[in-house]
């Protein structure tokens, strides 16, 4: 049962991963891709109408890491109290640069709330990267499970890899976004950049994953686990493929493949904690506090709930696509 | 100050702001669901304007509901790890819930209601204008049976917490609340329409439509919710019952204090006026009951006696005035209509809307300050709660950070609240 927790937690924040993920890097890459005011504008709205929605996915993802792996909870967040506050804040100032910008008619102020905006989600992005890069490498703890690293530990060279790499994915992920939707210019020219970042993403990759291996032991991890960063590599060269191909819609989805199995070696490589200890070897296990059949119940509701989120967002999105296409 | 005061203070500022918004969300879901039905039954087109209308505002108190609400999850990890260590795996469930089943449905279908008027068949939006509500409604029952659980603990079966006694009586208050709050934004903003003698037919529709739902539900907001809430709280928190009244020597035929003032080191009520026997009547339907006062129990289990005091006085005599306000406009409104020319009374419409925003709070005041010295009633005190390993200094620095990041968003959403409204209600649909 812990098991299938840590599969559910896992797959609700890759599914934000994947979702906010592109209005994070739509955020970060529109500066490189957005010459003109209007592109600036029509990347914003690109990602205006979905951006609250996507975050839910976090507030769910939330509330199910809550309820399952309360200790880990408590820890991590009490732990890295003022890290976590700073990501809130963040993730709130980005809601707000968002929203505040298109009530300005002053083009000085837009600039500001685009520089303001593209800046705190690019920040956001590394610290989350950071926080998972700290994740997989283990953090130091106390017999309670208390985090009694400093800041400083938090800042270390693998954690700041992971951070980059996220970075850098994320704006390509953001880049495919509006290579899809956006129109003309801004769309042509986030498609060009893509291969580019095809390429920087693979290096940061290739390092990340070799430092992963070189940190760890590897003896004992599944077969299957090997699997993932050859997955992680044909997610990319199909990016680069597709994007070559001029099929945004296709190298898109490459990149969620990509993101999706580069999140699942970093769940593997965490399992069967929920937060590892620093060094391995201990850590806050996913086994958690609630009794079985509790769990069960718990389980079975929040599937079910999430079953119906997915369904009728197809409907959703059906409706409108099918809208679009009869016009 | 100490950390629990941090604590705690982090914890009230975050929260009561929050709460502003969903008493938006709750309060005008249900118009927009109704003009969206009206335009759709009817092919009223105004009610489709007036749906784009409410559907933008809400679109506001929504935004800014995430943005705030996503804090008070962080809080329970950042601020409160014992208690979550210790309670999560009750707790986290109708949160987790929440945003299953809650803030999805809410999301994805008030992006049909924003992006999709155009684009989606008429009963398809008004079906999701109704599941906007739904879920802006289930919100609220997840977010006060975690709170109920907090005040009478049960459980700790999915099933029991959802039917948690006290959440029920408690959740039908809190959302009679929320919809006088509603139906004063919308006679306000009508009232101001008349007053400023623009968009007069929606400014009588919205006048007529928010002084009736005002009255309907400032009336079940005292009963029976009112009244069947504070029942629950004599049977299972009669210290807060007491501190609530101001009672602190145990009463046969206990009065009620309309007003008057604590004062606690004498343990008595400074100036009070009482109605003779009527909280022996209120709280067990008996005009000779026994209604026990503060005395009869320990002061380490009293809490903040004064704050629950006036936070409970001040909602119940704004419930009152606003009830009474609300029947009078009704009355003129039938009255040939004499409501719309009655300006005075339109100027009173206008200005009383801050005033369920505050009952609103009060009453969340009452129940968590009369809650101390408790975090979980009965078994787990509120000192007992906070994270062990985080400085005081820590959370007064990110109580000052909230504070400027609270006070934008403040600006921001009353900027943007008062622009639609001064854009006007007759503006066809969204852009």
């Amino acid at each position: 049962m812990s098991l299938a927790g840590f599969i559910l937690l896992g797959a609700m924040l890759t599914v934000y991963v994947l979702l906010d993920g592109y209005d994070l890097g739509t955020a970060a890459i529109s500066p490189l891709v957005a010459k003109t005011a209007q592109e600036r504008a029509d990347a914003m709205r690109s990602i205006g109408p979905f951006w609250n929605g996507n975050e839910v996915w976090l507030i769910a993802a939330g509330g199910t890491l809550f309820a399952l792996f309360p200790k880990a909870y408590a820890s991590s967040f009490s732990g890295f109290y003022l890290p976590f506050t700073i990501v809130l804040w963040l993730l709130m100032f980005r809601g707000l640069a968002m929203e505040l910008r298109n009530h300005f008619t002053s083009n000085l102020w837009r600039d500001f709330w685009d520089v303001a905006f593209s800046g705190a989600s690019t920040l956001l992005i590394l610290l989350l990267g950071v926080a998972l890069g700290n994740l997989v490498r283990g953090v130091p703890l106390d017999p309670n499970g208390y985090f009694v690293g400093t800041f400083g530990f938090l800042l270390n060279p693998y954690a700041l890899l992971v951070g980059l790499l996220a970075v850098a994915s994320l704006a390509l992920h953001g880049a495919l976004w509006l290579a899809m939707t956006a129109r003309a210019e801004l769309a042509r020219r986030s498609l060009a950049v893509a291969p580019l970042g095809v390429a920087i993403v693979a290096a940061l990759y290739v390092a990340a994953t070799a430092y992963t291996f070189a940190m760890h032991d590897v003896d004992g991890i599944a077969w299957w686990v090997g699997l993932l960063p050859l997955i992680s590599l044909g997610g990319l060269a199909g990016v680069f493929v597709a994007a070559r191909l001029a099929r945004p819609g296709a190298a898109f989805a490459c990149s969620s493949l990509f993101l999706a199995s580069l999140l699942s070696a970093a769940a593997a490589s965490i399992y069967p904690f929920i937060v590892p200890s620093f060094p391995r070897g201990g850590g806050i296990s996913a086994a958690g506090a609630m009794p079985g059949d509790a769990r069960v119940l718990i389980f079975a509701v929040a599937i079910a709930g999430l079953i119906a989120v997915i369904a009728y967002s197809i409907v959703v999105a059906r409706s409108f696509t099918r809208d679009a296409q009869n016009r | 100050m100490d950390l629990v005061s941090a604590d705690r203070l982090q914890f009230a500022f975050t929260i009561m702001f929050h709460y502003l918004f969903p008493i938006g969300t709750m309060g005008l879901a249900p118009f927009v669901a109704w003009y969206a039905f009206r335009a759709w039954r009817d092919r009223d087109e105004e009610a489709g304007r007036i749906a784009s209308f409410w559907t933008k505002i809400f679109g506001i108190n929504f935004a800014a509901g995430v943005v705030t609400g996503i804090p008070m999850e962080f809080a329970f990890g950042t601020n409160w790890a014992a208690f979550s260590a210790r309670n999560g795996a009750v707790i986290g469930q109708p949160l987790a819930l929440e945003g299953i089943y809650a803030f999805f449905l809410e999301s994805v279908f008030l992006g049909v209601l924003l992006h999709g008027k155009k684009r989606v068949a008429p009963q398809f939006y008004v079906l999701s204008a109704a599941l906007v509500c739904l879920g802006s409604w289930l919100s609220g029952y997840f977010i006060v049976v975690t709170d109920a659980w907090m005040q009478h603990p049960v459980g700790p079966s999915l099933a029991a917490l959802l039917a948690n006694p006290f959440a029920l009586w408690q959740y039908f208050h809190v959302l009679t609340g929320a919809l006088v709050a509603g139906g004063f934004i919308v006679g306000g903003v009508g009232a101001y329409y008349l007053l400023a003698r623009r968009d007069e037919s929606i400014g009588r529709r919205f006048v007529r439509a928010g002084a009736i739902t005002a009255l309907i539900f400032s009336t079940l907001a005292i009963f029976p919710t009112g009244d069947r809430n504070s029942a629950d709280v004599t049977k299972y928190q009669p210290i807060k019952l007491a501190a609530m009244e101001g009672l602190f020597d145990s009463t046969r035929g206990a009065p009620l204090a309309i007003v008057g003032m604590p004062d606690v080191p004498s343990r008595r009520l400074i100036d009070p006026v009482f109605a003779p026997s009527a909280l022996s009547f209120l709280a067990y339907g008996n005009f000779n009951a026994n209604v026990d006062g503060l005395k009869a129990y320990a002061t380490q289990l009293w809490p903040p006696v004064e704050l629950t005091y006036y936070a409970y006085h001040v909602m119940v005599g704004l419930g009152t005035i606003l009830a009474a306000l609300a029947a009078l406009s009704v009355l003129l409104l039938v009255w040939r209509g004499r409501l719309y020319r009655a300006r005075w009374l339109l100027w009173l419409l206008l200005l009383a809307m801050p005033f369920p925003y505050i009952a609103n709070e009060a009453g969340w005041v009452v129940t968590e300050v009369g809650r101390q010295p408790w975090i979980v009633y009965g078994l787990m005190r509120t000192s007992q709660g906070v994270s062990p390993n985080v400085p005081a200094g820590e959370t007064i620095f990110t109580i000052i950070g909230f504070a400027g990041m609270y006070f934008l968003i403040g600006v921001l959403f009353l900027l943007l609240t008062l622009r639609e409204i001064g854009l006007g209600a007759d503006r066809g649909v969204i852009r």
